[in-house]
């Protein structure tokens, strides 16, 4: 059961950078790379903190994908 | 850097006393200027390279780490304590089996290094894994 996201994609709709994102929510741009490549999983304050940033409930953003198929668990 | 202004004044002191301690313990003159030297050209750079998160409200404390460099921070830690008392298990061992006198003190500053250094490989290591 691995924790998937759509942040890159969520965070191009509103046309931001990594670095604004990171700015936004308090975190290095290193972290938001590593969320968006599956290389980290944000706690759920983090996850909540980006979900707000980006306008969209947490949900859209993170989701459970229960095959295992990719990314980290 | 606006607002800064106590993050380095406060590390430039901190680089000129760890020069001064060095000097004062016994270490030549340009050891100490060369120590000091090096612990401010990273104090300088360490808003710029990414690895913390600036407040330069919280004064001369501006650097943060956030929680993916928290986690990083702690399972580098973890692997240096557990590398450290391993060895320090092995020595203990070695040393009982050959009923030598005691652990010299020259291996046990030895294993102190081993520590510090799988302490900076880890936290090098899983920078590169987690991005």
């Amino acid at each position: 059961m691995c924790l998937q996201n759509r942040l890159r994609e969520s965070r191009l709709e509103k046309s931001l950078t990594q670095e604004s994102l990171a700015t936004a929510v308090g975190v290095t741009r290193q972290t938001i790379i590593a969320v968006e490549k599956l290389k980290f999983v944000p706690s759920v304050k983090l996850a909540l903190e980006l979900a707000e940033a980006l306008g969209k409930p947490v949900g859209e953003i993170f989701w459970l994908d229960r095959t295992g198929a990719g990314g980290k668990s | 850097m606006r607002g800064m202004k106590w993050y380095y004044v406060s590390r430039a002191l901190f680089a000129a006393a760890l020069g001064a301690v060095l000097v004062l313990g016994g270490s030549a003159w340009w050891i100490g200027a060369a120590a000091g030297t090096l612990a401010l050209a990273w104090f300088l750079a360490a808003p710029h390279v990414g690895r913390y998160t600036v407040h330069p409200d919280h004064g001369a404390t501006a650097l943060r780490r956030d929680e993916r460099g928290a986690a990083i921070n702690s399972s580098a830690a973890r692997n240096g304590f557990v590398v450290s008392m391993l060895a320090i298990a092995g020595i203990i061992i070695y040393v009982g089996a050959f009923a030598m006198d005691g652990v010299p003190a020259p291996v046990l500053q030895w294993l102190l290094a081993l520590g510090v250094v799988t302490y900076y490989a880890s936290d090098f290591w899983l920078r590169r894994m987690h991005s």
